[in-house]
C-alpha cells in the first residue's frame, strides 16, 4: 500500500525569520511536596517551513516540551511565542500527532479525518472534496469506512497525519509518532512524512530519542540532555536530500551523533 | 470446508442456547405437574396457566374474573416504567458523566450517593406512600430512585475512563466544551452508559411491582397482589411471565434502539 501524493497548492510563500520562538522555557513539576525540574532553560526558534528533530534519552522531558509547545501544560516559566504572539491553550495553530493510538475509535477513517474540520465550513461539496483530497493524500481512500481497530499501526498514523494536516497548522508536532511501529513501516513512515514535507512545506518539530530517525529527517536536531533537561547542542544536518540510509556519509554523520550523544 | 460445516453447525447450536434453559424449566414444570410431585395449589399445571393468560389477554372484561385486564394494566405499568426510567436518566447521565469528569463533584457526591444506595429500595416505600400517597407518583418515585444509582454510577465510570489524550486530540483540533462533550466525551463513555442503562431498566421492573404492591387499582403489579388476595396462583404466574417478557423485550428495545442512534453504541459495545 503506497501512499500517493495529490498536488496540493503551496503554502504561503517562505518567510524568513522564526514561525516559533522558545525563550529561557522551564518546567517544575510539583509531586507531593517534592519538586522535580524537568526542563530548565530551554532557548529555540524555529523557521517557517523547517524540520527540526528534538532527540533526547527516554526521560529527559521531549514530550514535556512538546506538551508545552501544544498547550497541554503550562510553562513554569519563560515564554513560547508563534508568530510573536505568547501561546496559551491548545489550537488548531499547533496540531499533534501522538506516539499513542488516539483516534477515535468509534469514527471510521473519514469520519476521524473529517472530524476537526466539521463545523468550519458552511459549503458542504467543499468539505466532503477536502476530505477526500486527505484521505487520498496519506493513501487510504480504500480505507474511508474502516474503523481505527480494523487497520495497522502505521495507517492509524496516516489518519493520525491527515486529521491535523487538513486544519492546515502552523506548525506540526510529533511526538515519537512511530516508535510503536515495526522497523520496516517506521522507514516507510519516515519517507512518507518527508515526501508530505516537501510538497506541503510544513513546519514540523519532531521528537525522537532514535539518531537515524533523527538524521534521516532533520533540517536541525537539537539534541537535549537529562537532569535537568536543557539543550545541549544544535546539529546542523547538511546532508543532501533525499538521504540514504546506507551510504557512507549518512552513516558517518550517524555514528558521530551517536557517539556525541554518549558521551 | 470440513470446518465452514462445523461452524454453520456451531452457529445454529449457539442461536438456540439462550432457550435450552427455559426448555429444561418448562419441562421440568410439565413433569412435576403431571406426576402431581408438586400439588396444583402450590404450582399449577402449565395449561391452566395459559388458559388463564388467555382469559386474562383477550377474554372481555366482565367474562371473568381477571379478564381482559391486560391492555390497561400493562399501559399502566409501561407508563410508570417509562416515566421513573425517563427520571432515573434525565438526572443520572449528566450528573455521572460530571462527576466522572470533576474530581470535585465526585468527592461532593460519593459520600451521599453510597449511603443512600445501601438503602434498600423497600425501605423507601411508606416514607413515599406518605409523601405521594398510593398511585403513581409512589411508584414512579421508586423506580426513579432505584434506576438512578447503576445510571449514575456507571456513566461515571464511563467519563472517567476516557483517555485524557482522546480529549487532548480533541483541544488540539479546536473542539470546544459542548462540542467535546457530545463528540467526545459521550461516544467514549457510551459502552459504560448503555450498561448503565440496562441495569436501570432492569432494576425499574423490580421497583415497579414493589411500587405497586401498595393497593393500586391496576398494573402488572396490582394484579399479582390482586390475585394473591383471591388465591389465583395461576394468574400470579402469569403475571409473573408477562413481566419477565416485557422486561426482556423492553432490555432488546433499548439495546437496539441505542445501536441504531449513536455510532459509538454500534461500534464499540
Ligand atoms: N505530569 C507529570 N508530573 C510529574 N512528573 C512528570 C510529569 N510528566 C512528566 N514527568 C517527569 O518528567 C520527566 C520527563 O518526562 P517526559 O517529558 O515524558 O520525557 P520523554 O518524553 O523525554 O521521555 C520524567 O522524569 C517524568 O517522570
Ligand atoms: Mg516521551
Amino acid at each position: 500500500m503506497k501512499p500517493k501524493l495529490a498536488p496540493i497548492s503551496k503554502a504561503c510563500p517562505k518567510i524568513r525569520g522564526p514561525i516559533l520562538e522558545i525563550n529561557s522555557l522551564r518546567k517544575v513539576f510539583h509531586i507531593n511536596g517534592s519538586s522535580l525540574t524537568v526542563l530548565d532553560g530551554i532557548d529555540f526558534s524555529v523557521n517557517k517551513g523547517e524540520m527540526i528533530c528534538i532527540l533526547g534519552r527516554s526521560g529527559c522531558g521531549k514530550s514535556t516540551l512538546l506538551k508545552m509547545l501544544a498547550g497541554f501544560l503550562s510553562p513554569s516559566s519563560g515564554e513560547i511565542l508563534l508568530n510573536g504572539k505568547p501561546v496559551a491553550d491548545p489550537g488548531p495553530d499547533r496540531c499533534v500527532v501522538f506516539q499513542e493510538d488516539t483516534l477515535f475509535p468509534w469514527l471510521t477513517v473519514k469520519e476521524n479525518i473529517a472530524f476537526g474540520l466539521k463545523g468550519r465550513t458552511r459549503d458542504k461539496k467543499a468539505f466532503d472534496e477536502e476530505v477526500e483530497r486527505f484521505l487520498s493524500l496519506v493513501g487510504l481512500s480504500e480505507f474511508t469506512n474502516y474503523l481505527p481497530r480494523e487497520i495497522s499501526g502505521g495507517m492509524k498514523q496516516r489518519v493520525a497525519l491527515a486529521r491535523v494536516l487538513i486544519l492546515k497548522p502552523e506548525v506540526l508536532l510529533m511526538d515519537e509518532p512511530f516508535a510503536s511501529l515495526d522497523a520496516q513501516t517506521r522507514e516507510e513512515m519516515q519517507n512518507f512524512l518527508l515526501s508530505l514535507w516537501e510538497n506541503l512545506s510544513h513546519t514540523i518539530i519532531f521528537v525522537t530519542h532514535d539518531v537515524t530517525e533523527a538524521v534521516t529527517l532533520a533540517d536541525r536536531i537539537l539534541v537535549m540532555s537529562k537532569d535537568p533537561g536543557r539543550i545541549r547542542e544544535e546539529i546542523r544536518v547538511d546532508l543532501p536530500r533525499p538521504r540514504k540510509r546506507e551510504k557512507s556519509d549518512f552513516l558517518f554523520f550517524s555514528r558521530k551523533l551517536y557517539e556525541r550523544l554518549r558521551e | 470446508m470440513m470446518e465452514k460445516e462445523n461452524n454453520s453447525i456451531h452457529n445454529s447450536v449457539f442461536a438456540l442456547l439462550p432457550w435450552v434453559i427455559p426448555a429444561v424449566f418448562m419441562l421440568t414444570w410439565i413433569i412435576v405437574s403431571e406426576t402431581r410431585l408438586i400439588p396444583t395449589y402450590l404450582l399449577p399445571h402449565p395449561v391452566e396457566i395459559g388458559k388463564a393468560g388467555y382469559t386474562y389477554i383477550f377474554r372481555n372484561p366482565g367474562d371473568a374474573p381477571f379478564a381482559g385486564r391486560f391492555l390497561n394494566d400493562a399501559g399502566a405499568s409501561l407508563i410508570r416504567v417509562c416515566s421513573g426510567f425517563a427520571a432515573a436518566v434525565i438526572l443520572g447521565i449528566p450528573l455521572g458523566i460530571i462527576s466522572g469528569r470533576l474530581a470535585s463533584v465526585r468527592k461532593l457526591m460519593s459520600t451521599t450517593i453510597n449511603a443512600l444506595r445501601a438503602v434498600p429500595g423497600i425501605s423507601w416505600l411508606p416514607l413515599a406512600m406518605i409523601w405521594f400517597g398510593i398511585g403513581i407518583k409512589t411508584t414512579v418515585f421508586l423506580i426513579a430512585l432505584a434506576a438512578f444509582f447503576p445510571i449514575y454510577l456507571n456513566s461515571a465510570a464511563g467519563a472517567r475512563q476516557i483517555n485524557p489524550l482522546l480529549l487532548q486530540a480533541g483541544a488540539m483540533m479546536g473542539v470546544n466544551r459542548l462540542r467535546g462533550t457530545f463528540a467526545i466525551l459521550l461516544p467514549g463513555a457510551m459502552p459504560h452508559i448503555m450498561t448503565g442503562l440496562r441495569l436501570g431498566l432492569g432494576i425499574s421492573w423490580a421497583y415497579l411491582v414493589l411500587g405497586e404492591l401498595t393497593g393500586v387499582p391496576n398494573g402488572l403489579g396490582a394484579v399479582i397482589m390482586d390475585a394473591r388476595m383471591l388465591g389465583r396462583i395461576d394468574i400470579i404466574v402469569v403475571g409473573i411471565i408477562i413481566i419477565a417478557v416485557m422486561g426482556r423485550a423492553g432490555d432488546q428495545l433499548l439495546k437496539t434502539s441505542l445501536r441504531f442512534c449513536f455510532k459509538s453504541a454500534r461500534r464499540m459495545a
